[in-house]
């Protein structure tokens, strides 16, 4: 059902709002995959891949709704396509969840940092547009995205805090994992004070929100993947 | 010269400028942790200020970047103040209230942040070790810890389920708590949590616990809740002017 994916949601190309089609596949997946394991998939860079996958399709539509097909089509449509088929390559963890991640923190700690890389995903789409069209609507698309990315992404590590502290009596660690998860908050956090420094506001500011997003995408799978940590991802 | 720091200190620059050298720090930082170990391997198993006594001040070359970082932050922390004083000051009318205190409630929150990891970096303990089954351990300011039983439950295919361990905790020779420990679900008494880590059962039923008394568990909490209650409510007001 998974590889079916791969065909639905390139429909998007055509027409943006078919993602909708494979937006309701991959829901089916995530449930069925939730009631056999009696768990979230949410384990793994299999589960996860998939999650941002989904994540980066539901606010594509959101911010696309009234869009026709466009350059941000083709821009987001790969993106997705890429975390899906890395999602299909990757191992996937069966089971049910350790006892350590058995607690609704976990849940909101990972949900929480998926959408909120799934918004700094699109803000990088964003900035792309602005660059190639000079567009003042796409940075201000961009700086939403980000604003609400970054709001999401403080929670996600606050409940990640409280979690730690639940589990480990300490929310938080010295280890490299949790180190980029900071760089990524910080380099956010520069991101919206630099756009209100006058003058800097434009492509200065833009191309922040695109490297902020490779950022994201070497704490997620980066980190992970070279370093040892508390964190799987 | 008062003017000068004055502007300094109230600068968006210098917040930016901060910034960046903090994720700079924590690069060089997340680079150097791996590739050092045997210098970071301990940071996290005792209170903050000891590692910093015993280890990091005596390896400057690995661990300058954990110094600049901290000074960066102090920095930041002024900043921050000095900002925020300056926003509050004036006249307020009722329009623009949320929009101007919701930055400032966010930046408490984050300085609340930070002084919850400077007193749990400098004050309070941290224990960590593998307890048996059955077997009672000395615990600071007078206490003790007896871990009377350990749980495991399987499935039928053998996954671990779920696990836990009976505990009853000790103060002046008087029991005074007792309860069951599991993940994610410690034993609270005064101020001190006892976490169970997890099992093992090489050489029989044993629990890896952890016992800290962090005095800044309370202002990070606080904290968190400032910054999200901030950041939401100006995320609110923001989103339909952009």
């Amino acid at each position: 059902m998974e590889i079916l994916l791969l065909i639905l949601y390139p429909l998007a190309l055509y027409r943006p709002r078919l993602i909708l089609l494979a937006l309701a596949l991959h829901s089916v997946v995530i449930v069925s995959t939730a009631m056999r394991f009696g768990r979230i998939p949410l384990i793994g860079l299999h589960d996860t891949l998939g999650f941002l996958a989904f994540s980066i399709g539901t606010v594509y539509i959101i911010a696309g709704w009234n869009r026709k097909r466009d350059h941000f089509s083709f821009l987001t449509i790969p993106l997705i396509l890429l975390f899906l088929a890395g999602s299909l390559v990757s191992p996937s963890m069966e089971g049910p969840l350790p006892p350590v991640l058995k607690t609704i923190w976990f849940e909101l700690h990972v949900i929480l940092s998926f959408v909120s890389y799934a918004l700094f995903a699109v803000g990088a789409i964003f900035g792309v547009l602005f660059l190639l069209r000079g567009e003042q609507a796409d940075e201000s698309s961009q700086y939403q995205s980000l604003l609400l990315g970054y709001v999401l992404f403080s929670v996600a590590m606050i409940f990640g805090g409280i979690w730690a502290f639940l589990a480990w009596g300490t929310y938080w660690l010295w280890t490299p994992k949790e180190l980029w998860t900071t760089i990524v908050w910080f380099f956010y956090s520069l991101y919206l004070h630099a756009r209100l420094v006058r003058g800097w506001a434009g492509p200065k500011v833009v191309w922040m929100g695109i490297i902020g997003f490779a950022i994201v995408l070497f704490t997620y799978v980066g980190v992970g993947l070279l370093m040892k940590s508390s964190h799987e991802f | 010269m008062l003017n000068t720091m004055k502007n300094f200190f109230l600068s968006l620059k210098t917040t930016v400028w901060t910034l960046f050298a903090l994720v700079c720090f924590f690069f060089i930082g997340a680079y150097m942790m791996p590739a050092h170990r045997e210098v970071f391997l301990s940071m996290n198993d005792q209170i903050l200020l000891r590692w910093v006594d015993n280890t990091a001040s005596g390896n400057l070359r690995h661990t300058w970047w954990f110094f600049a970082a901290f000074a960066a932050l102090v920095l930041l922390t002024i900043n921050t103040l000095v900002c925020s004083l300056q926003a509050v000051k004036g006249k307020w009318s009722r329009a623009d209230f949320l929009l101007r205190i919701s930055p400032q409630i966010v930046h408490i929150g984050f300085l609340f942040i930070l002084l919850a990891h400077l007193l749990g970096a400098g004050w309070g303990y941290k224990l960590s070790g593998m307890m048996p089954e059955g077997a009672y351990a000395p615990l600071p300011e007078n206490r003790a810890l007896h871990l009377q039983k350990i749980h495991v439950t399987t499935d039928a295919r053998g996954y671990v389920l779920d696990w836990s361990a009976e505990a009853a905790l000790f103060e002046n020779n008087t029991p005074v708590k007792t309860g069951t420990l599991g993940p994610n679900k410690p034993l609270l008494y005064k101020g001190v949590g006892i976490h169970l880590k997890s099992l093992n059962f090489d050489r029989g039923p044993a629990a890896l616990l952890v016992i800290a008394r962090d005095p800044g568990v309370v202002w990070a909490f606080a904290g968190g809740v400032l910054f999200m209650l901030g950041s939401v409510t100006l995320l609110a007001l923001k989103w339909k002017k952009v």
